[in-house]
């Protein structure tokens, strides 16, 4: 149950609770008007009186992931300081040989259907992010929304790839924190990435040992058809070792889930460094600026003190062809001291800009850290619990196995 | 060592010591004596087990000192071995302290012999000697030279591929020390075999070599006429009891032998795990290093990891030292144990053959031959003791058998024990809430 706040057209605030309880296989024609197959997810969302708790479903819609994805980008765009939950992965990585790297396997479906409902509780449970009326509507407008969103023009509004890269190489004074920041999440991300790789490979090895066991299980059985007194204890050693072996597919499916925990802090670590590029563009940006404004207002100086220091194409084709009229000259001092004006007023925005930018997104770093720490104290903690019962469980298997032997005594 | 050849002691069935004539009573005879058992009573002292101080009796011949270390060790060997229960033990042997020797020719490893006993064949009551394997193998040869009627146990196996297998490493040598004191000790419970002159040699020669080339060639009378038994002779029909042994023997080692198939296949995928289990728990390490909060908490799981791959190494270390090296003694065993067969089907047939050739005769009626009752007597005997033998490997494979299985399922259990504390052991570190900072 996921509590959390919303406000509708009219501002009321309501407790509300997400899930996506359904997933669906669909076709339908794409864009190119081909045939395709995809999945259709079940987004239900209920509102809880306060009175007696009881929830009553409100809405329901289908969506499928490509709107998801659509719902994260605007997002992004629109709230570029805040640290933007991640969605499950497009593609299946990090498997291990039993695990299948297929979209339309139902155990991946299944999976992707816990981490879509994941990514709507964080969104619905920002204080910042679940008052956008897009999600809102992505909750509770099936049709049209897409045309909704489209028509905000967010695409436009986003930063290039190439405009972003050029920032960062150019950047001059962004703030420690942030090239900090950008530091650990890429260390962040390298280590979840190798974490998960050696994973899916000790699970895999893991796989074989207890599978290999199970050849037990005959032959202890055909060999006991042979013994006399020995012939029980070898059935009962033969069936643990066919349960031991059978017991590996719900181990690993648990750790998947321990897996998916993983994944969704190293996709976290790729929005930590989406913030602190922009910081570093919005920097750039100021630092252009200034740069800028510094450059003409020296051209204005000179201008009117008659020394040229600075190189400029008027300068040098006024020595060539012939120096300007005062006149001239009077009217280029009056456009830069306009420009310079506008620009002294561009730079104070702009720094206020930069410094809320910082403000509010260090705020939200902040709130994240304590979320990451959180969760993935919970998810160490939920780890060694499933170790723990696995040990438990098997040792048991062990010890239950050879009971017979044990009180059979000296002669079985 | 006392010469002529070992009572003819009654070797049908499983029969407590206490039955056969007392070694040390009545020295001067030397026939075969049922039922004349009355030790005098300091000799009885001796026997039971409550002692602490077993006197070792001296019956004239001079003893060693009997320290008190020898006898409580003594008494180890006793506890150990419960197949003897309520039955005297009067000889113990162990095979340890194994050591290289390096020499111009070839470096080998020679293993201490330890004996103690107070049976008459032995002139000491203790004698330690140093033996290697060929020695064995030369005194198993002996054996199933001299005693082709009894189920000699096996030696391990003589050749290893080089390169492959250290023969100098520890584990090599502590598995073949294990199954050579195993081999030893297997004849010492033998109620025939331990009175064998060979084994006796083996146990107390200062020099070997030099009785190996004497080529000690002292054999029962059982022995030296199977050995003289040609081949070729054919058996119509293998009586019922053998073959049900025959058809047991060929269905066990089939088993046995998938089951080597199997534990080794499960070791090489325990190893394989154990490197990837080696590669996960550093890098929670590395993750530990970039965080504040969670540096301790990952830390510790990186940490617990590891102990669950120290664990792990254990386990397959004892697979291997512990848990192989008995099926392929067990399949060795009925290797042998088939030829054996084989020997006694050739002296029944050889049997049926005289016999038949006989009642084709006319002329000599009822009347049988000497050569066709001896024949007769050796295959009566061979069947006896072959059926004894049997019955004793059977006990001895029960017991062998349901200790390897336990503590096969013990190792796992204290692996999954050793996992299981480790990771106990963290979760108050991980739930622990840290200080605000």
């Amino acid at each position: 149950m996921n509590f959390l706040h919303m406000t509708e057209n009219n501002f009321s605030l309501k407790k509300i609770e997400i899930s996506v309880s359904e997933a669906e296989k669909r076709t339908g024609r794409n864009a190119m008007n081909m045939q395709e197959t995809y999945t259709a997810y079940l987004i239900e969302t209920r509102s809880v009186e306060h009175s007696d708790g009881q929830s009553v479903l409100t809405d329901s819609l289908w969506r499928r992931y490509s709107e998801f994805e659509l719902l994260r980008n605007y997002l992004l765009v629109y709230y570029p300081h805040i640290v933007v939950p991640p969605l499950p992965e497009k593609r299946a990585e990090f498997v291990w040989h039993k695990l299948s790297a297929d979209n339309m396997d139902p155990d991946f479906v299944e999976r992707r259907r816990i981490g879509l409902e994941n990514f709507l509780l964080r969104v619905a449970s920002h204080p910042i992010l679940c008052r956008d009326k897009i999600f809102y509507l992505f909750l509770t407008q099936e049709g049209n929304w897409k045309e909704t969103v489209n028509e905000t023009g967010f695409q436009l509004k986003a930063d290039s790839r190439l405009k972003a890269l050029n920032a960062t190489f150019r950047v001059k004074n962004p703030d420690k924190r942030f090239i900090e920041l950008k530091h650990y999440s890429d260390e962040l991300q390298s280590v979840i990435s190798h974490l998960l790789r050696v994973r899916a490979r000790v699970a895999d090895r893991l796989y074989g040992v207890y599978k290999v066991h199970g050849n037990y299980g005959r032959v202890f059985s055909e060999w006991s058809a042979i013994e006399k007194e020995m012939g029980d204890g070898l059935q009962s050693a033969g069936h643990h070792m066919d349960v031991y072996a059978a017991s590996i597919d719900d181990i690993l499916e648990d750790e998947e889930h321990y897996a998916d925990q993983l994944k969704e802090y190293l996709f976290y670590a790729e929005a930590l460094r989406a913030v602190c590029r922009k910081h570093e563009l919005t920097q750039y940006d100021l630092e252009t600026a200034a740069q800028d404004l510094a450059a003409k207002k020296q051209q204005c100086e000179e201008l009117a003190t008659g020394t040229v220091r600075t190189f400029s194409l008027k300068g040098m084709t006024t020595k060539l062809f012939g120096q300007e009229t005062p006149e001239q000259r009077e009217a280029r001092i009056k456009m830069l001291e306009e420009q310079i004006k506008e620009g002294e007023q561009q730079l104070k925005s702009k720094n206020l800009e930069g410094r809320e930018f910082v403000k509010n997104a260090w705020a939200d770093i902040e709130r994240f850290k304590e979320q990451k720490n959180h969760d993935l104290k919970e998810a160490l903690i939920s780890y060694a619990v499933m170790q723990i019962s696995m040990c438990k469980k098997v040792g048991f298997g062990f010890s239950e196995g050879m009971s017979i032997f044990r009180s059979a005594g000296k002669f079985l | 060592m006392s010469g002529g050849p070992p009572k003819a002691l009654p070797s049908t069935g499983p029969q407590s010591l206490r039955d056969m004539p007392h070694p040390l009573a009545g020295s001067s005879s030397e026939e075969a004596v049922g039922g004349d058992s009355t030790p005098s009573p300091d000799l009885l002292t001796a026997r039971s087990f409550g002692d602490k101080d077993l006197i070792l009796p001296n019956g004239g011949t001079p003893a060693g000192t009997a320290s008190p270390a020898s006898s409580s060790s003594l008494l180890n060997r006793l506890q150990l071995d419960d197949d003897m229960d309520g039955e005297t033990r009067d000889l113990f042997v162990t095979v340890d302290d194994p050591k290289k020797h390096v020499c111009t020719m070839e470096t080998y490893i020679t293993y201490r012999i330890t004996t103690k006993s107070t049976r008459v064949e032995f002139d000491l009551p203790e004698y330690s000697v140093r033996r290697r394997y060929q020695d064995f193998d030369w005194l198993r040869n002996k054996l199933e030279e001299s005693q082709p009627t009894h189920l000699i146990p096996p030696l391990p196996e003589k050749f290893v591929v080089k390169g492959v297998v250290d023969r100098f490493s520890e584990e090599f040598v502590e598995t073949r020390r294990k199954a050579l004191d195993k081999f030893l000790k297997r004849i010492t419970d033998h109620p025939v075999l331990s009175f064998n002159e060979h084994f006796n040699v083996f146990l107390t020669a200062k020099d070997l070599n030099a009785h190996k080339k004497q080529g000690m060639a002292l054999l029962t009378r059982v022995g030296e006429s199977v050995k003289h038994v040609a081949g070729g002779y054919k058996l119509r029909n293998r009586p019922l009891e053998f073959a049900a042994i025959g058809e047991y023997l060929d269905t066990f080692a089939l088993k046995l032998g998938t089951i080597d198939r199997i534990a080794q296949r499960i070791i090489k995928e325990e190893i394989e795990y154990l490197v990837e289990l080696r590669e996960y728990g550093p890098v929670y390490s590395t993750w530990s290093a970039l965080e504040a909060e969670l540096a301790e908490p990952l830390e510790g799981v990186s940490a617990c990891i590891g102990n669950c791959s120290t664990a792990l190494e254990e386990l397959t270390d004892d697979m291997t030292e512990d848990f192989l090296p008995v099926l392929r003694e067990y399949i060795l065993y009925s290797d042998s144990m088939k030829s054996v067969l084989k020997k006694r089907d050739q002296v029944q047939a050889e049997y049926e053959a005289k016999l038949e050739a006989v009642a084709l005769r006319k002329e000599e009626r009822p009347k049988v031959p000497a050569d066709v009752e001896k024949c007769q007597d050796r295959m009566e005997c061979f069947n006896a003791d072959l059926k004894a033998d049997m019955e004793r490997w059977q006990n001895n494979k029960r017991q062998d058998f349901r200790q390897l299985l336990m503590g096969m399922a013990d190792k796992n259990i204290q692996y999954y024990e050793k996992c299981l504390l480790a990771w106990e052991s963290i979760i108050p570190l991980l739930q622990e809430k840290q200080e605000a900072k």
